[in-house]
């Protein structure tokens, strides 16, 4: 369980992140989505006790962060698979991890295999590695300590698309097994897949949050008449609903039920009723940052 | 029980405790030796050090080919370039980014930062005994090869000198690199103000005797000598080096605290 409640962080005049307040979950994966510059890395610092907030708190485990005793045993964090020293191999780099959590040596090889790095690529130092290799033993380094709570900053940039379905797999049997997972990302079709919960955060702000499924279900009804799609619209704005008029019929606020009581009360046949089909996070996540975002499309 | 979690009975059992100070230390000594930059300055040392005792066992007379004399010889290399992997300790998490992990693992910042001095001591004192054995077997050499001394009376006073001047010299490396928190910063800043702070005292005059308080090249010369400092030499290296490592130690320590980790 992660909460944050309130972060705000300047720097200087800058409001990075403006009056942040989100909990993410045990068993859920929560997608952490805004465009670049949004303030996401910078929340996800200040819950792992890396940059001090101006005002407000964070907790993960029920306790603040820099108060863990041993806390990659019970957090794992990654925020920036490039900042690894480029002159350690990555093996190197997990066993002095291993090490300083006082975990057994043989730890270090499952996280190898679990992530997928050979071992002659764990033996190489990190300077000679690509992206997709750098979030792999960034992932392997976060899951070490077999914690309970994973953060992490971008964790499918660089990956290809098959490493991207490996890693929507690892982290959803890690919150089937009643892990938490907060992790961000600016593509979209990647999180609206794996996510159970979103924040969506633009210009520092919290936009949006909650489950996926609600935030994805567009409210709202396609309904047709036979003849008199205006009687319809009318009778649907008496009754305090939006509607107006489009090419294939009538678009409207209301429920499917409350459409089909209205016509019938007001004897309109209908030919097609059914709900908005859904307009994709994409859809959401563009409206709601495309004021926000700093060249109006990073989607 | 998620199929990811392949964790012992001892991890789990272990989970509830803080990160003892060994740990750190050892992940800390570590760290000092395991890159390529820390590996090579032990070669250069090693080198260097080499090359000064053939050069003494080559030059020298051979009432001075002692194991106390060849020790000393082969104690120059640490001094000139150990701090520098005191620096390297320090600023390395920032250049290189990985206090991003480092403090993830141990926000105690102040913690890690103390581990990095002591091992950053251990090392020199390794080193130091290192030199010991080096320098025995430099005597042996002296003695079957030049007909030198071969002397194995040691010059405790003066070995103990050396020792702790490495040790003050290391952790004035480590303050400098805390208190930049840049390599090149550091390193410039460790090598030139020391000596332009010497350089300015010899040409003006009214900085000659503060310098003899303030100055640590002047300060260090009697205890790297062995020989008996007294009370007024002790109190002139304590504060040279109260200024020189105490203060930017504490600065560093400071800054480490208060800053923002990206």
């Amino acid at each position: 369980m992660i909460t944050a409640e309130h972060l705000t962080k300047k720097y200087g005049s800058r409001l990075v992140v403006d009056d942040v307040t989100f909990t993410a979950q045990p068993g859920r994966i929560t997608g952490f989505l805004g465009p670049n510059g949004s303030g996401k890395s910078t929340t996800m610092r200040i819950l792992c006790a890396l940059t001090a907030p101006t005002s407000g708190r964070s907790s993960v485990l029920g306790q603040p962060f820099h108060t863990l005793p041993n806390p990659g045993r019970r957090v794992g964090v990654l925020l920036d698979a490039s900042a690894q020293h480029s002159g350690r191999t990555g093996r190197e780099i997990l066993s002095l991890s291993a090490l300083l959590m006082g975990l057994p040596r043989a730890r270090v090889q499952q996280v190898v295999d679990r992530v997928g790095l050979t071992r002659r690529e764990a033996d190489a130092r990190t300077g000679t590695y690509s992206l997709g290799m750098r979030q792999r033993l960034g992932l392997a380094h976060a899951l070490l300590g077999d914690p309970r709570v994973l953060i992490l900053d971008e964790p499918a940039n660089g990956l290809d698309p098959a490493g991207i379905r490996w890693m929507r797999g690892l982290l959803g049997t890690f919150a089937d097994g009643g892990g938490t997972v907060l992790l961000s990302s600016h593509l979209l079709h990647e999180v609206e897949v794996i996510a159970d919960d979103l924040v969506i955060i633009g210009n520092g702000r919290v936009l949006a949050q909650g489950t996926t499924a609600d935030l994805l279900a567009t409210p709202g009804t396609h309904v047709r008449s036979l003849s008199d799609d205006d009687a319809l619209v009318r009778e649907l704005v008496e009754a305090g609903h939006s509607a107006s008029v489009t090419v294939s019929g009538v678009s409207t606020s209301a429920g499917v039920d409350d459409v089909g009581r209205i016509a019938l009360a007001a004897h309109i046949v209908l030919t097609d009723l059914r709900p908005a089909g859904a307009t994709g996070l994409e859809d959401l996540f563009f409206d709601m940052t495309a004021q926000h975002a700093r060249d109006g499309v990073t989607a | 029980m998620s199929t990811l979690s392949l964790s012992s009975p001892k991890m789990m059992s272990e989970r509830s405790g803080g990160i003892p100070f060994s740990r750190l230390f050892l992940v800390e000594l570590r760290k000092q030796i395991d890159t390529r930059a820390g590996r090579w300055l032990l070669i250069v040392i090693a080198l260097v050090n080499t090359a000064l005792i053939v050069l003494t066992l080559t030059t020298a007379e051979a009432k001075y080919l002692t194991w106390s004399e060849l020790t000393m010889a082969a104690s120059i290399g640490q001094l000139l370039l150990l701090p520098l992997i005191g620096v390297l300790a320090a600023t390395s998490e920032w250049s290189q980014r990985t206090a991003l992990t480092t403090f993830a693992l141990e926000p105690r910042r102040t913690r890690v930062n103390l581990a990095k001095l002591a091992s950053a001591a251990a090392l020199g004192l390794i080193v130091m005994a290192l030199t010991l054995v080096a320098g025995a077997v430099a005597n042996v050499a002296g003695m079957l090869w030049r007909g030198g001394d071969g002397s194995w009376a040691m010059d405790w006073s003066m070995l103990f000198g050396a020792a702790l001047a490495l040790l003050l010299l290391v952790a004035q490396g480590i303050a400098f690199g805390l208190a930049l928190l840049s390599t090149p910063m550091a390193i410039v800043a460790y090598l030139l103000l020391p000596t332009l702070w010497t350089v300015l005292t010899a040409f003006i005059d009214a900085l000659a005797a503060p310098a003899r308080w303030l100055d640590m090249n002047v300060t260090l010369l009697p205890l790297m000598a062995g020989g008996d400092l007294r009370p007024t030499g002790w109190s002139q290296l304590t504060t040279s080096v109260v200024v020189w490592v105490g203060l930017p130690l504490a600065i560093g320590l400071w800054r480490t605290i208060r800053r923002n980790v990206a």
